[in-house]
């Protein structure tokens, strides 16, 4: 099958190893080239200069340029194939988005600079507040978080200084579904906070019953995504908001989901107070092979005052920075992922209303269809319909075949795509996770399908070791163990294992 | 947008579910909760209108103005070699290398940029990034506090005021006293006294102000107390100064934006955080190991995995998943085309245009609070309010600086700036000081 969806071409380079940097180094060559000193040179005399130069590795620029393309050359990306990775929304990352950010206007501006000189950089940060305030049902948003985790904790110290100035310090308990992301617990014991655990349902949705037994007067507040991690909306959201505000506990939206109900439904309608956005994952900026990202937080009006500041705000055509009067502080040295932001703002702009009413169906067709299809050969966790992920496990066949979610997910990789989320939600035995997005086409979704099942059959009539897969790649397994006992974390610390063993 | 169904594609996939519209995909989601006339939002435009628009809103930020100033952040040369390879779309568009065998590629850069990070600062051990120098400084107390059970952080105030203001908020002031120690004549009290209630010790090398002093002896009576000490480096001076693994600091962390990444109003950047093996199972964030696959081959993994906050949860050293992969990738780069005579270049160039600037200044009669302690940022007093020479500057093209106080100025060089510039500015600002 032709989808154009899967990394055919990978390994480009299979074979021997590439060295590392430090390998390439000869002395005396270089890359660098600077202008002359310009100035009169003075001999300066002070305690602290050095006499020896930094151990760092002398190579040409073609050996530079080599050795981190042929680097690139061994890595799986959006822009290879399909990376149904759930819970990470890899959408396709619009190539516009990237040439508005290497704009010098934006790109060489030193954030120090005065206000009266970055009116461009203000008038993208409130222009994005504003799509990001509707989309989401809020009032006000803060740009400093710079990534979801970070707009977690953002969220939090708002509820325990709001709590406190209101009186309310005794409020310790943060609710969160035993299916939530890490960094939720994470979070919420950096934060201060007591992590209170609520159950998930046989349906898959937060039990309703239990989380009405566990608040209490020293509930501060709910964390919940809203699909869930295992991609169901949570249908009582309006009940479960009810029973936190009925014992003036705040809610908090996690956003990493939210790319399910952009143009469907707002979590401010749900009755969430705070909310924080992952621009890297709803709103098609790059990854990074792990960051950048972006984690704005929004609020309601009545927590404005809260928000990490300077925010900006508009005075008649100017753009000023406020600082609200109950700040929780800073979150970031400046003001966060300003180039990050100003993509989200630029892919925003290129779908306006049109693509950003249908982006949450999109992605939700996309997920229901590619569950329809995958179910027949893995069965899903959940009954209910799915939104923008599912989750299906693999318990049944690792009872009959000894095939656990690694293996699968492994052996998706030897055929160029990525492997799904495996083992999350915890909750979930040999769970996979898929999030197709919706910038998919159907028959890349059916080439998954229909190569899930042909790994599937493989795995059940092999008589070799699944420790074997994958096979096509520029390297097998890795042997976890020696890093993690040894610490060989640094170039050369290997080698000196090797010798002294 | 960017949705690539024809209306064949969605006639199959409609098919498949048994649907006729979008809108019976949330038959199950409460009436009251469905948009039913969508997002109050402008209509989209296209990619050719798109141009303009951005184009015209970049124009609005005077970002060509010749810049001076720094604080961490500094306007040095950032070579397109470094900036057209850290864009490759393998680098930019993969995630986290959760699967190692389809993700060598940024898992070897990220342990060579570990590596360059450890040599360059003479340390053991350094993780794959964190969000920015200042929340780089929070994480480190964390692990100190971890380390010690102390309550107590004594830190300089020789910091950046929005680092402190992050570390003061991202540390518990109910649980933890942070202690900020004044400097004298911008040099840290060679006499301060650490006692067994310390946690931390943390410090700029140089301090905020630009003085550089040698931290070695404080370094040493601090550790005398258990106390763990923490330097906040500028990576650009790495090549001309003592490094901060010399004068015997625990954990080194960097705003690294000045080493792979250019200005960006601040954002992104990459925290940079190194330490010595006996912290790694506390140190926050991703650590990249060198291992070996079932066929002997080298083979990078992520590793130290059960600190992490997916596996952990609420026990987990920090709550950072996300980092910043592509600048760390970047810093990597950058550090490579450097090499040992490039970043000894940088720094050597940044401190003698300095110089320079400094005996002009104090030529002019505008005074140079630490002329003969500051390496390549130092502060000068004016006559006039701040805020009027960075006017009086910026009319005419040049950042003057970070304001430091009504009448001081903080004064950024680096190897980028010339003579030309430097003569201009000080006639600029001989034009304000002594009107």
């Amino acid at each position: 099958m032709y989808s154009g969806g899967n990394a055919s071409s990978l390994p480009l380079v299979g074979g021997s190893s590439e060295p590392t940097i430090k390998d390439l180094s000869k002395p005396g060559r270089r890359a660098f080239n600077y202008p002359k000193l310009d100035v009169p040179e003075e001999k300066i005399e002070h305690n602290c200069i050095k006499v020896e130069k930094a151990p760092l590795p002398e190579v040409s620029e073609h050996d530079l340029v080599m050795h981190f393309s042929r680097l690139a050359h061994r890595n799986f990306a959006v822009d290879l194939g399909f990376y149904p990775l759930g819970s990470c929304t890899m959408k396709y990352n619009p190539r516009f988005a990237d040439w508005v950010a290497s704009l010098s206007g934006f790109s060489n501006l030193h954030p120090a600079t005065p206000g009266k000189y970055s009116q461009g950089s203000l008038e993208i940060l409130y222009k994005l507040e504003e799509y990001l305030k509707n989309i989401t049902g809020m009032d006000n948003a803060s740009f400093q978080p710079p990534a979801g985790a970070s707009g977690e904790l953002t969220g939090l110290l708002i509820i325990k200084e709001y709590l406190n100035n209101n009186n309310m310090s005794n409020k310790k308990n943060i609710i969160v579904p035993d299916s939530a992301h890490g960094t939720n617990p994470a979070s919420a014991k950096m934060a201060g906070f007591d992590v209170v655990e609520v159950a998930t349902d046989i349906n898959g949705l937060v039990d309703v019953d239990e989380l009405k037994k566990l608040v209490d007067e020293n509930t501060a507040g709910l964390m919940l995504t809203n699909p869930n991690t295992g991609g169901l909306f949570e249908e009582d959201i309006l009940e479960i908001s009810k029973i936190i505000h009925d014992v003036d506990g705040l809610l908090y939206y996690d956003g990493a989901n939210l790319n399910a109900i952009v143009g469907v439904s707002r979590p401010g309608d749900m009755g969430f107070d705070i909310v924080h956005s992952n621009l890297h994952k709803t709103f098609a900026t790059p990854h990074g092979g792990g960051g950048p990202g972006s984690g704005p937080v929004a609020v309601k009006e009545f927590l404005r005052e809260y928000l990490p500041g300077p925010i900006v705000i508009k005075d008649n055509d100017n753009y000023e920075w406020y600082q609200p009067k109950y700040s929780i502080g800073r979150m970031h040295g400046y003001h966060g992922n300003f180039l990050v932001a100003l993509r989200a703002l630029a892919y925003m702009m290129l779908l306006g209303k049109e693509g950003l009413d249908s982006l949450g169906s999109y992605a939700v067709l996309n997920a229901r269809y590619l569950a329809s299809k995958v179910s027949s050969t893995i069965p899903l966790a959940y009954e209910k319909p799915c939104m923008h992920e599912f989750v299906a496990t693999v318990k049944e066949l690792k009872k009959t075949n000894k095939i656990k979610a690694y293996d699968v997910g492994k052996a998706l990789l030897d055929r160029g795509f990525h492997s799904p989320t495996i083992y999350f939600p915890l909750i979930v035995e040999e769970a996979l996770m898929f999030e197709p997005t919706e910038t998919q086409t159907v028959d890349t979704l059916d080439d998954l399908a229909e190569t899930l099942s042909i790994i599937i059959n493989e795995l059940i009539n092999s008589t070799e070791s699944f420790e074997n897969y994958p096979k096509n790649l520029p390297v097998g397994r890795p042997n976890e163990l020696i890093p993690a006992k040894h610490l060989t974390v640094n170039w050369g610390d290997f080698e000196l294992l090797e010798i002294t063993e | 947008m960017y949705v690539p169904h024809s209306d064949v594609d969605l006639k199959k996939i409609f098919k498949e579910l048994s649907i006729k519209s979008l809108n019976e995909l949330f038959s199950h989601i409460p009436k009251e909760l469905i948009l039913n006339d969508g997002l109050d939002l402008p209509d989209s435009i296209s990619e050719l209108e798109a141009i303009e628009y951005f184009e015209d809103i970049s124009n609005k930020n005077k970002a060509n103005l010749i810049c001076f100033a720094g604080g961490g952040h500094y306007d040095v040369f950032l070579p397109h070699t470094v900036k057209t390879l850290t864009m490759r779309p393998e680098f930019m568009t993969s995630y986290t290398p959760y699967q190692a065998e389809i993700s060598q590629g940024v898992l070897q850069a990220l342990f060579e940029f570990q590596s360059l990070v450890c040599d360059l600062t003479e340390m053991e051990l350094a993780n794959a990034s964190l969000y920015d120098g200042a929340t780089s400084i929070a994480e480190a107390i964390s692990v100190a506090i971890n380390k010690t059970k102390r309550d107590n952080v004594v830190i300089s105030e020789g910091l950046h005021p929005n680092n402190k203001k992050v570390i003061d908020t991202l540390i518990d002031k109910n649980k933890f006293k942070l202690d900020y120690i004044e400097l004298e004549n911008y040099i840290f009290p060679e006499s301060y006294t650490f006692t067994d209630k310390d946690a931390a010790f943390v410090v700029s090398y140089p301090h905020f102000e630009g003085t550089a002093q040698d931290l070695t002896a404080l370094v040493s009576s601090a550790k005398e107390k258990g106390v763990v000490t923490i330097c906040y480096v500028d990576p650009t001076l790495l090549g001309i100064l003592k490094t901060p693994g010399n004068m015997g600091f625990d954990i080194v962390v960097a705003e690294g934006q000045s080493i792979g990444t250019p200005l960006s109003f601040g954002g992104p950047t990459v925290g940079w955080f190194a330490t010595k093996k006996e912290y790694a199972r506390l140190v926050p964030g991703r650590i990249i190991g060198e291992s070996r696959d079932s066929n002997n081959n080298k083979t990078y993994v992520m590793t130290l995995r059960a600190r992490e906050q997916d596996i952990r949860r609420e026990k987990a050293s920090s709550n950072i998943c996300t980092n910043q992969t592509l600048n760390a990738i970047g810093s990597a780069i950058h550090l490579s085309w450097l090499g040992p005579e490039g970043i000894y270049t940088m720094g050597y160039q940044a401190m003698q245009k300095a110089n320079y600037m400094k005996n002009l200044l104090t030529k002019s009669n505008i005074q140079v609070l630490n002329k003969e302690t500051s390496i390549r940022e130092f502060l000068i007093n004016v006559d006039k309010n701040v805020d009027e020479v960075i006017d009086h500057l910026g009319n005419n093209g040049y950042l003057a600086g970070i304001k430091y106080s009504d009448n001081q100025l903080l004064i950024a060089v680096t190897e980028k700036r010339t003579k030309k510039e430097i003569d201009k500015y000080v006639e600029l600002l001989n034009e304000v000081v002594n009107v």
